[in-house]
């Protein structure tokens, strides 16, 4: 077991450090001289060579990756002498835009966009679970067709247009709700509510559609299984049956899908936090690729990479707590 | 305009842009926000991007210069509504006295200003904050110091080279600029962020202001995190009697940089809860049909930019060094649909003319008059011919990748298809924009430009864009390329002219030339609406700052809300 | 995103328990079957009249008397920032779904060749995705060993990126030339694993069966038999396969659009229409409506189609 987690380790691991490597060498290549940008309208020769050095852009391409790696685990210091700034660790170097420690834009934007994947988690695995088993319980009859059919529009509706419909029908026309405004829950919950209702739901209806569809196929499946028919000879009451026997296989898939699909979300919902207008890491992202600032999006795409290869480390070890024989395969 | 009695013998230097400029547009028109009078107290959020620089020797566009002017005092400084356009004393007692000939400037140090720690202002603090300007970290902000003091070749600012012979204070309360020209209109060049004072002796560097400002106005930074939020709280020190221009009524400034623009404009339109004490940067086309109802109108404000935007043909690619083609282009293009992309007629007047309606002296003329300003096309297709070129011809034209740039690349490539001209848009987006465009070999056969006026006078306008001279390898703003010997020659006559009113006719007359011989087509010049908080009083555009609302003027009408 | 293909979905969400390892379904039965059921047709009704608006774009232009960039200023009302003269954004005899604000250009014609755009994109990726996905799979799943090692780390390695940010990063760097080409080669790149893992499962499900043994023992070798042997049994997969990548890969250009990432103006793009219209969503919302409202129809046409003939094939299969 335990040699089982350490190969599993070792091989994130592995796929982290390429997916770095590989990251950084695309924007190494693919991205503008960043000095123009930091020195603006006015660039003299002088300036930009001094900003090279500063940044270390005048170095060969491993050197660079090299101080980048040592960078995270251990700290920098871009510049010389006076002019020397320190970065703390995990230093993920300064934005080319704003000259803040990239590690302090993507940790203030973190609670965000944590917010915005818990609540549409629960909702999504909440109606998502739940619709499928009705819809298979019931299969073929009017709730079966209803949540089949509300799924078939959540996953072929796009996201940006759910959301822009909503703010349209629900904010301007209805004026059900006001305008999303960023607050902290403790400062005034009634209104951070109001903001984040309306995007767990965009974000959730698609997510939700996905997984009805999953877990009805599923418990179908498993209700049509040999054992389901030894369950109920044996007696037992439809819940246990249900909850014991139907839904456990039926989660198997779930598992997995929700593990990539929430640290996805936490690594930043880029459409919907546009457009809602929330300050996540999702906005980040967009706004730093449009601004080529590398920094941060070197930063955010290695957090959305590690953030889903632990997701499925942890969804690899829930296995072998679900699933007997993935157990014995491990050990 | 109350300018000219500053202004001698012209000799202004200068070389800003849209970003960089301080004004010359038209006041608003009066709306309940602007006549409503103010009151004590209250917080004024303010929904913008964020500011490049906190730091003033580095900060050099009008959103920022606005900005400026509540945390920082300079020797002078723009006056407020009717007297937006007047440059006023501020930290110095009067205008200043020049010598005989303009070259040697003294000025004196009112009493009672202090820093945000309590500190005085000396006249050493002020020579300090010019002379770390200098240092080639930061030497990007406004250049009305170093193009204008004397001694500074090669100078590298008082970190590495100690301090600046052409600055003297003899004491105290006295400071003394030599200059290396003679600069009449110097009183004007003080009120440049450059010329902020700060503490000689309190470990400025070159990076700390932008994070810990120290404050000479009437605010001070209580909160700064780049990109998100900024808080102002009152400077206890600034001494509202030393200080006849800024009334700062309100006791603090909320700003929220995280909105983008549509929802800024939401925001302002509906004005619940903290929105009623809100204001903003002008509301994009999408929402000015929302704005039409009685009660918003009340409380909108529109200006004029100041500013000029149009198509510079690069001469030295074909076919544009064939005047003829150029002239077909300017025959061809339908302004009216550039303004429909714009935004509108709200947003944007057509323009005939490269410089703007408030230049001293300016004409109105049309070289290519056509219905509705819609363009030519078989004008176009005529001269075509005759250049040589009956079948049309390809050309790429450099623009910014925002909205408005986007709407208006594709109205003229519209229009200039009518005439067989296919246009290919290179978008760049902000990051690499004036790498491309400054780059003299790099950019293509024309560029969508805009330019902006620094005071009414033609000098800060038309060479910088047009005159041989200023064609630089980087760094290049003449996007004509443009090296006629006769305009060249005709411009150094100007600037030697006394006669304001003449030098001002002279200038259009250069505009003339420049517009028949399609060196640039002139498309529109932009105006702004603002939306205000329904609370917000003291409001105007300023034309001081691109039509942007005053932020030292403004208040709230009531402080309890 | 829920756009995207994912493996999951495919191997367990619409497609159910197809994968067995029994002889192909008849395709004349699948037709009838198709036939029957209503909701198939109305799918294929509609994806028939996307495909000939796309095809017949420049016919659709002359139709409503509008080229796709043509401006009209009479349409649109200088005074109010642009916005549209009439009710509904414009929508009136002489344009049909109204206009685009701002210019005037006709919505309905724009729709069509935006229609070009998503289908060219969607089709190319598709047809790349498939060929590289079933070759990766037959192969791994097939030879298994090193090769099945290789292919199956690399698909790993791929599946590990955060590939919408990636290709936004990609996209947003390179110059805007060919920028169709480029799309289909970045949404290819991250796209064929999906169909690889599927292929793999099936083929190492088929490599036991009977007919492989056989074909083995009257002389046949590695090649020949994935080709004769294999890769006929995977066509049912193969098709549903297409069918449900369709929709998925129209979902990311139009997301890829959106962003700001997609094809380049003046081209129409349903994402990009729909980006452009979001600032107008209050004052003008059929701007978004109209291209929304034919993308999500696009979309859960194919996905229809694609997941009644998974049910199909599925019962074909089970009998």
């Amino acid at each position: 077991m335990l040699w089982y987690i350490l190969r599993r380790l070792g091989g994130a691991v592995l796929v982290l450090f390429l997916i770095s490597l590989f990251t950084y060498a695309i924007f190494f290549l693919l991205s503008p001289d960043p000095a123009y940008q930091i020195c603006g309208k006015t660039c003299s020769p002088e300036r930009i060579a001094q900003i090279h050095t500063t940044l270390g852009l005048d170095q060969p391409f491993w050197v660079q990756y090299r101080d980048f790696m040592v960078g995270i685990f251990g700290g920098r210091t871009f510049g010389t002498g006076a002019n020397a700034v320190a970065c703390d660790v995990p230093c993920l170097g300064f934005s080319f835009q704003t000259n803040q420690q990239v590690t302090e834009m993507v940790a203030s934007r973190f609670p965000v966009s944590a917010t915005l994947a818990v609540g549409a988690a629960v909702l999504w695995l909440l109606f998502g679970v739940v619709g499928g088993l009705i819809a298979a319980l019931k299969e073929g009859r009017f709730w079966d067709r209803a949540v089949m059919v509300s799924a078939l529009a959540g996953i072929s509706v796009p996201n940006y247009f759910i959301a822009l419909l909503l703010q349209y029908v629900i904010i301007v026309q209805l004026q059900w709700l006001p305008f999303p405004q960023q607050v902290d829950f403790g400062d005034d919950p009634l209104r951070w509510f109001q903001t984040y209702i309306l995007p767990w739901s965009v974000l959730a209806f698609a997510y939700a559609a996905m997984y009805s569809r999953i877990v009805r196929t599923n418990v179908i499946d498993t209700l049509g299984q040999n054992f389901m028919r030894t369950a109920r000879a044996k007696g037992l009451h439809p819940s246990t049956i249900i909850s014991r026997h139907a839904l456990r296989p039926a989660l198997t898939p779930v598992v997995t899908l929700f593990g990539m699909d929430f640290a996805g979300l936490l690594g930043g919902a880029l459409i919907t936090e546009t457009v809602f207008g929330l300050n996540g890491i999702g906005k980040l992202t967009a706004d730093s690729i449009t601004k080529n600032d590398q920094p941060v999006i070197m930063a955010v795409t290695l957090l959305a990479a590690v953030l889903v290869v632990v997701a499925n480390i942890i969804v690899d070890l829930a296995y072998t707590g679900l699933d007997p024989r993935v157990r014995v395969k491990a050990s | 305009m109350k300018m000219r009695n500053l202004l001698a013998p012209i000799a202004l230097v200068g070389a800003l842009v849209l970003a960089g400029c301080s004004g010359g547009g038209t006041s608003s028109a009066p709306s309940d926000s602007a006549s409503t009078q103010a009151v004590k107290g209250g917080t004024v959020y303010v929904l913008n991007s964020g500011y490049s620089h906190l730091d003033p020797a580095q900060g050099y566009d009008t959103g920022v210069m606005d900005f400026y002017r509540l945390i920082y005092r300079t020797l002078t400084t723009q006056g407020t509504g009717d007297q937006a356009n007047e440059i006023l004393p501020d930290l110095a007692t009067d205008l200043g006295t020049p010598n005989d000939d303009a070259t040697v400037w003294t000025f004196h140090l009112k009493d009672d200003i202090f820093f945000e720690d309590g500190t005085p202002i000396t006249s050493e603090d002020v020579r300090f904050g010019v002379e770390r300007s200098f240092d080639p970290d930061i030497a990007v902000g406004s250049p009305y110091a170093r193009t204008l003091l004397a001694d500074v070749d090669g100078y590298e600012g008082v970190y590495r080279d100690g301090h600046l012979k052409s600055i003297e204070t003899p004491d105290d309360k006295t400071i003394i600029f030599h200059l290396s020209r003679s600069f009449p209109d110097f009183a004007h060049a003080v009120s440049q962020p450059v010329y902020t004072p700060f503490p000689a002796d309190a470990g400025v560097t070159t990076t700390s202001l932008d994070e810990k400002p120290i404050a000479s106005g009437p605010y001070r930074v209580a909160e700064y995190t780049p990109g998100t939020t900024l808080k102002l709280a009152r400077n206890d020190y600034w001494k509202a009697s030393s200080d006849g221009i800024r009334p700062a009524l309100p006791d603090a400034f909320e700003w929220n940089m995280t909105l983008d623009a549509a929802t800024m404009d939401e925001r302002l339109i509906a004005s619940q809860g903290d929105d009623a004490n809100a204001i903003g940067s002008s509301i994009q086309a999408a929402s000015i049909a929302r704005v039409q109802t009685p009660e918003i109108k009340s409380r909108t404000l529109s200006g004029t930019m100041g500013c000029s935007t149009f198509l510079a043909l690069n001469t030295t690619k074909e076919p544009f060094d064939d005047e003829k083609a150029r002239q077909a282009v300017a025959w061809a293009v339908d302004k009216s649909s550039v303004q429909n992309g714009t935004g509108g007629t709200l947003l944007a007047d057509v323009a005939t003319t490269i410089l703007p309606p408030q230049m001293d002296g300016r004409q109105d003329f049309d070289v290519y008059p056509s219905t509705d300003h819609a363009g030519d096309p078989e004008k176009a297709k005529a001269l075509l011919t005759e250049a040589g070129l009956p079948d049309g011809f390809t050309m790429t034209l450099d623009l910014a990748s925002g909205t408005v740039s986007q709407a208006q690349g594709a109205a003229i490539q519209q229009s200039l298809e009518k005439a067989g001209i296919t246009v290919k848009l290179n978008s760049i987006d902000s990051s690499s924009y004036w790498e491309s465009v400054g780059n003299a070999a790099k950019e293509n056969e024309a560029v969508l430009g805009a330019w902006c006026s620094d005071w009414g006078n033609g000098e800060t306008f038309l060479p910088p864009l047009f005159e041989g001279s200023q064609i630089n390898d980087v760094g290049n703003y003449n996007w004509s390329q443009l090296n006629d010997k006769s305009i060249n020659e005709k411009m150094t006559e100007i600037r030697s002219m006394t006669d304001i009113e003449a030098a001002g006719k002279a200038w259009s007359d250069i505009d003339k030339s420049l517009v028949t011989m399609a060196a640039a087509v002139p498309l529109v010049y932009q105006k702004v609406v603002l939306v205000t908080g329904s609370n917000i009083a003291g409001a105007y555009s300023d034309p001081a700052f691109s039509g942007q609302i005053d932020l030292v003027a403004v208040g709230l009408k009531n402080a309890d809300e | 995103m829920a756009t995207a293909l994912n493996e999951v979905t495919v191997e367990s969400g619409s497609v159910g328990a197809l994968f067995t390892d029994s002889a192909p379904t008849p395709g004349r039965r699948v037709w009838r079957e198709l036939r029957t059921s209503p909701t198939a047709l109305l799918s294929a009704a509609f994806i028939i009249f996307i495909l000939l608006l796309a095809v017949f774009a420049p016919l659709v232009a002359q139709l409503t008397g509008w080229g796709p960039n043509e401006f009209d200023p009479d349409a649109i009302n200088p005074d109010l920032g642009g916005l549209p003269v009439g009710p509904g954004g414009g929508i009136g005899s002489d344009h049909w779904f109204g206009v685009e604000p701002g210019n005037g250009r006709d919505i309905f014609t724009r729709i069509a060749y935006g229609a070009r755009v998503s289908l060219t994109i969607a089709f190319a990726a598709t047809l790349a995705t498939t060929v590289l996905g079933v070759l990766a799979g037959m192969l791994a799943g097939f030879y298994g060993g090193w090769v099945d090692q290789v292919v199956s780390r690399v698909m790993d390695f791929l599946m590990a990126f955060p590939t919408l940010i990636f290709m936004i990063a990609i996209l947003s760097a390179l110059p805007a030339d060919n920028r169709l080409v480029l799309l289909v080669i970045v949404l290819s790149v991250f796209g064929w694993t999906y169909t690889a893992r599927i292929v793999r499962g099936q083929t190492m499900g088929l490599r036991t069966s009977e007919f492989v043994e056989a074909a083995r023992a009257s002389g046949g070798r590695g090649l020949g038999i994935i080709l004769r042997e294999i890769l006929p049994n995977l066509r049912g997969t193969i098709i549903v396969l297409v069918t449900l990548s369709v929709p998925a890969y129209i979902g990311t250009e139009a997301g890829l659009s959106f962003l700001g990432v997609g094809v380049v103006p003046p081209t129409p793009s349903w994402g990009k229409m729909i980006a452009q219209a979001v600032p107008w969503y209050a004052s003008d919302p059929m701007y978004f409506i109209f291209p929304g409202v034919f993308l999500f129809l696009t979309v859960l046409s194919f996905t229809v189609l694609g997941d009644r003939l998974g049910k199909i094939l599925d019962a074909g299969d089970a009998a």
